[in-house]
């Protein structure tokens, strides 16, 4: 246990941060950073644990962003059925893109994962009469338990509904890495054909890594349309996706806790410069920068400098 | 006596892992040299430090007169030391007359390209019969015809061939014993080689490395006999 | 009906020809390098704002607008190359690096050019003003000469690939750099040449594609994506397979928007594109 004390002091502070962070516009930017968290840590699963070329993971955000934004205003489901409804749909997803997936190598993950994504933007913007199309969804149902609306007390329930969804997906992940399914992931990674020689079958284990890392990003999808109240393709667009991937980059690959903390850094960060006149788009150029200084300089991510190693 | 080439004090390794250890050796101007030993003790790694794909972390590496230690590997073929390396496919979709075309790619290989051409094709009357087929089609022999013909094209004045006989049958591997008997009057050679008779017949001197290390010099006044070879191999130094 | 099957073939052999020269930069610097590069698209993008600045903005007219599209983006393809390709030579994991480093380097220019330019809508002039009709299906002169072009690009670059020295070393550095290196062969400089000729191609295409579309920071998304598709379909083998993929895929959409319509396409042919890969795992003309 002793290596979670950490975390789990962090976990205890944050759920005390709203007693001092009263403005809800902080408070709407931990919960970005949150959901941005889950997404990377996630990811990271796929791409850092399991080395799998995976480029198409806000495929599944945006599946469960759309499967709740649908659910909650068009079928009229509780928004707290909705959000799980969108865990269920991204691991179908990952389910669906799996298959060619788990018989492919090096670029052609990248490529295939990278036009799921993309078809799924497209869908998105040409079914307009279920999506909004390019407008998106707006007016989805927010949550609420009898008469309290979670938006009440500035955003105080919807900020600890995101710091749940992470402990969770955090537990989650933490679950899965130290399982033996996680050690075989690894064993996967680093040599592939001994692991094969072992028993370890490929297909399977990329089919899990997938699916199982697609489940929460897909319920924070779903969590994000309820929040926002809106549903709109750019969650989808290359800006996002180079946030994300930053994240997971200077945070430092298979790590879990590296995208975490990056993620909630570069949230603020991002949201900071944003503020900047001049600066909403040249954030971006700033993040991307970032990410090629670290993987030329830092390939480890910046928790392993912390740790005071480069290396794995 | 001038060094055509000389090696001193070179050592060099991947990562953590040294190979060569302060080695030294040389070839004086008009002979040519075998180098023989275990696999897995630096013959191979001292070829690729020669041919620049390698830095020597320490000792420099002279050819004719000049350092080329810190020289890239296009300005060494250049100056003439050419390296046909082990087992090597070159370029598997590429047809032989264009890989042999294109290998004479410095100014001074393109002067003398037409005349080598013609001297390969008599050397390797097989890749003249080859001309339009795909590297990766042709057999093992045959590859190593190509890799040889090649390094010819690059109008080398030193020839390094890492173990031009490796897997060959008999029959191809007398032939090809010939075609390096006709290149050595010609052009210098050094020669990494398993076969010691083969490698005797071909050089004037040898060199022993083991552990990254010259062990042994063998010239005309110390041949050595079949046991004393097997001896070397095997290690049985303790008799 | 027949004229509706004229008209989409020929609609076919435009998409085709414009997916073939979209395509062959990026599979010429995937042969060559190893490198599957994701400013392909930015770099159309950033050649069709260049020729119009030259072209529009200057008022030197749309040829010299062109010779500055392609000279612009070469140029950025050599400096691209330098800084994050060349870091990562001989890394492990190069591939995936560089799938990275290039999507970071794809931001940044969109960025920079939505920055620069400007998010209003530009358009190029056409190279050719005026209609050709062939069999009564009317096309632009421009897209004729798109479908004209494209075949004499291609073939081209293959001369150039096959019979120059410079061509050879380059499909010769893709096959092998050690032994490439040891024939005499400048391998980085090999790089930086192929890279260049990679950006150049898109530069043209860019251009190419500015008068028939709207230019905006975004217009290279959809072609990268395309290009994506094709090399993934033929396969990233060789730059036969690439042009084979870009025609059946031009054919394949023109078609299938007959049959299942405009917005239902994408889907389709992402369907095709999985099964492809799940019956023939490298590309339809690859080879394994």
């Amino acid at each position: 246990m002793r290596p979670y004390i950490l975390p789990m002091l962090a976990a205890v502070l944050l759920a005390l941060v709203p007693l001092v962070v009263e403005d809800s516009y902080t408070r709407h930017l931990f919960i970005v950073a949150f959901v941005y968290a889950i997404i990377a840590s996630n990811w990271d699963l796929s791409l850092g644990y399991a080395g799998l070329f995976n480029f198409g993971h806000l495929g599944f955000f945006a599946t469960g962003v759309y499967t709740a934004a649908i659910a909650a205003k068009t079928l009229a489901i509780t928004p707290w059925l909705a959000m799980p409804l969108g865990g269920v749909t991204a691991a179908l997803a990952a389910l669906l893109i799996a298959a060619p997936v788990a018989r492919l190598r090096g670029i052609y993950v990248v490529l295939v994962t990278f036009a799921f994504a993309q078809l799924m933007l497209q869908l998105i913007l040409s079914q307009s009469h279920i999506t909004g199309g390019a407008g998106g969804m707006v007016g989805i149902p927010g949550l609420e338990i009898g008469e309290y609306r979670f938006i009440r007390d500035r955003k105080l329930g919807y900020y600890h509904v995101s710091l749940g969804l992470l402990v969770l997906s955090t537990i989650h992940l933490l679950f899965l890495t130290k399982s033996s399914f996680g050690r075989s992931l690894l064993a996967l990674r680093d040599n592939e054909d001994y692991a094969r020689a072992r028993g370890v079958s490929i297909a399977r284990q990329r089919v899990m890594a997938l699916v199982l890392s697609a489940v929460f990003p897909g319920v924070a999808g779903g969590f994000f349309a309820i929040y926002l109240r809106v549903a709109a393709p750019e969650v989808l667009g290359f800006g996002t996706l180079s946030l994300a991937l930053s994240m997971v980059l200077i945070g430092g690959s298979a790590s879990i806790f590296g995208p975490i903390l990056a993620a909630i850094a570069l949230t603020f960060a991002t949201e900071a410069m944003a503020g900047i006149r001049g600066m909403e788009e040249a954030r971006f150029v700033v993040v991307a920068i970032g990410m090629v200084l670290v993987l030329r300089f830092a390939p480890g991510g910046m928790i392993r400098i912390m740790d005071g190693g480069g290396k794995r | 006596m001038t060094r055509f080439l000389d090696v001193q004090n070179v050592t060099a390794g991947y990562g953590s892992v040294t190979v060569l250890r302060g080695i030294s050796l040389h070839v004086d101007k008009g002979e040519n040299v075998g180098l023989f030993g275990p696999n897995g003790h630096g013959k191979t790694t001292l070829m690729r430090v020669l041919s620049g794909l390698m830095r020597a972390s320490e000792g420099t590496c002279w050819f004719n007169g000049q350092d080329i230690s810190r020289t890239r590997t296009p300005q060494i073929v250049e100056r003439g030391l050419v390296q046909s390396q082990q087992g090597n496919t070159l370029f598997g979709d590429m047809g032989v007359a264009e890989t042999l075309e294109m290998a004479a790619f410095s100014k001074s290989a393109r002067r003398k390209a037409e005349a080598n051409l013609h001297y390969v094709y008599t050397l390797f009357p097989r890749l003249a019969e080859r001309k339009t087929q795909l590297a990766k089609t042709l057999s093992g022999g045959e590859r190593q015809m190509l890799s040889i013909g090649a390094a010819l094209m690059c109008a080398p004045r030193l020839l390094m061939l890492d173990e031009p006989t490796l897997g060959l049958s008999p029959r191809l591997k007398e032939e090809l014993a010939q075609a390096l008997k006709e290149i050595s009057m010609n052009v210098p050679l050094i020669v990494v080689e398993q076969d010691v008779e083969l490698l005797l017949s071909l050089s004037d001197r040898l060199y022993l490395i083991e552990h990254g290390e010259v062990t042994r010099e063998i010239g005309e006044e110390n041949t050595p006999d079949q046991r004393e070879i097997m001896h070397m191999y095997f290690g049985e130094h303790a008799e | 009906m027949i004229e509706t099957v004229i008209s989409t073939l020929l609609s076919g052999i435009v998409l085709g020809a414009l997916y073939a020269l979209m395509a062959s930069g990026l599979s010429m610097i995937w042969t060559t390098l190893g490198v599957f590069n994701f400013t392909h698209g930015a770099l159309m993008m950033i050649g069709a704002f260049m020729a119009w600045t030259v072209s529009e903005a200057i008022g030197l007219g749309i040829y010299a607008g062109l010779v500055a599209g392609i000279g612009a983006t070469a140029l950025l393809g050599v400096i691209i190359e330098y800084m994050v390709i060349r870091p990562f030579h001989g890394r492990a994991n190069m591939i995936l690096i560089t799938v990275m480093t290039t999507l970071a380097v794809m931001i940044i220019l969109e960025k920079s050019a939505q920055m620069i330019w400007g998010p209003r809508l530009k358009q190029l002039p056409r190279l050719i003003e005026g209609d050709v009709s062939i069999f009564g299906a009317v096309i632009s002169a421009h897209e004729a000469l798109i479908v004209v072009l494209a075949p004499v690009i291609l073939i081209a670059l293959w001369v150039f690939a096959t019979r120059t020295m410079v061509g050879r070393s380059l499909r010769a550095v893709g096959q092998n750099q050690d032994a490439a290196a040891l024939l005499g062969i400048n391998v980085p400089l090999t790089f930086a040449i192929a890279f260049g000729l990679g950006a150049a191609l898109a530069g043209l295409t860019g251009v190419l594609l500015g008068g028939i579309r709207f230019v905006t920071p975004n217009l290279g998304v959809e072609p990268i994506i395309k290009a994506m598709t094709v090399v993934i379909f033929g396969g990233l083998g060789s730059l036969g397979a690439t042009v084979g993929a870009a025609f059946v895929i031009g054919f394949a959409e023109a078609f299938l928007i007959l049959v299942v319509g405009l917005y239902w396409t994408p889907f389709a042919l992402f369907i095709g594109l999985i099964l492809v890969l799940i019956f023939r795992p490298n590309g339809l003309f690859g080879r394994a």
